[in-house]
């Protein structure tokens, strides 16, 4: 669990996240339910902020170069819930992350971080 | 000769108290007077600019006041320490209490005169969120106080300068701003409630 979380970006997760997206847009105006995404790569940065947590990863291209990716995802009391805390997180430690892209900008996708409580340990 | 003023005294005594009496319960004038009135109100900002120019920036400084960053330096946590970084937050928190007063003068317009909806085809445009307003303006009325009670809770954790009170009242902001957004603004976007999905597999 320390060195490794799969963010699971379910599409109820997905929509609950999305909806309370930055001025609190829906999921639909900001991100592409038809655009899912499965990113693997090294958590860089975390956010454990309200309303929603923001989680930043490098992913490593078939090239070689590295696309930093942003994680809007929930807020820290739905991720507590989930036995999810701040404490798990540590950069440097390795992600696999499922979401779903955005639709204005590159390389931002939008999840909600899969925790011990809802068996996303068990992907 | 000392009954009969013993007599008088208590005579006056009833009498006065008599008076009192009937001055309590002496029906209100005719015309009671007028309830002052409502001061003439008038809007400036269209809701949506009170949203975006006053609600939003203060809650951020709010929901931002204290959070945890972690990256390669380790794990900082933040949150207001002085006296003056705690002025600062209740400041902000004050803001979004009062401006949601604002929300509930009937004769603000959504948004001006032919702005089109932030997200056609997932939020409604300005004219049906106003129809919507009108038509269920006890609910409308009813989620500003909830926003407005919210905020008191943070208030409340400003004023004992307990940073995990103000961080848990933060998601009951949340929730409560994202309850109404979901009725007013795009009640066609689908999707569970917030907790539903928060525990959804």
């Amino acid at each position: 669990m320390k060195t490794k979380i799969i963010l699971a970006l379910l599409t109820a997760g997905v929509l609950c996240a999305g909806q309370s997206a930055l001025a609190h847009h829906p999921f639909a105006a900001e991100y592409d339910a038809e655009k899912p995404v499965t990113l693997t790569g090294t958590l860089s940065r975390m956010e454990w902020v309200n309303p929603h947590s923001w989680i930043y990863i490098d992913v490593k291209q078939p090239d070689g170069t590295v696309q930093k990716w942003t994680i809007e995802s929930s807020g820290p009391g739905a991720m507590s819930r989930r036995g999810l805390k701040k404490t798990d997180f540590v950069a440097g430690m390795s992600l696999v992350v499922k979401g779903y892209a955005g639709r204005l900008k590159p390389a931002i996708a939008i999840g909600t971080v899969g925790g011990p409580n809802d068996g996303a340990d068990k992907q | 000769m000392k009954r009969f003023r013993h007599c008088l005294v208590v005579a006056a005594v009833l009498l006065v108290a008599a008076s009192v009496y009937a001055g309590c319960s002496t029906p209100a004038p005719a015309e009671a007077p007028a309830a002052a009135a409502d001061p003439p109100f008038q809007p400036i900002a269209t809701v949506r600019e009170v949203m975006n120019s006053v609600i939003d920036p203060s809650i951020d400084e709010v929901w931002n006041s204290v959070q945890t960053v972690v990256d390669d330096k380790g794990m900082t946590d933040h949150a207001p320490v002085t006296d003056e970084q705690w002025a600062e937050v209740r400041r902000h928190a004050l803001v979004v209490g009062e401006a949601a007063n604002l929300l509930l003068m009937h004769d603000r317009p959504v948004a001006h005169p032919g702005e089109p909806s932030l997200a056609p085809g997932v939020e409604l445009p300005p004219e049906e969120i106003r129809s919507l307003i009108d038509r269920n303006p006890d609910a409308w009325s009813s989620y500003v106080l909830q926003l407005q009670d919210s905020m008191k809770l943070a208030l409340a954790a400003i004023d004992k300068k307990d940073t995990q009170a103000l961080f848990d009242a933060g998601e009951q902001i949340d929730t409560t701003c994202e309850n109404c957004h979901s009725v007013f603004w795009y009640p066609n976007a689908g999707g569970p409630t917030p907790t539903a999905a928060a525990s959804a597999r």
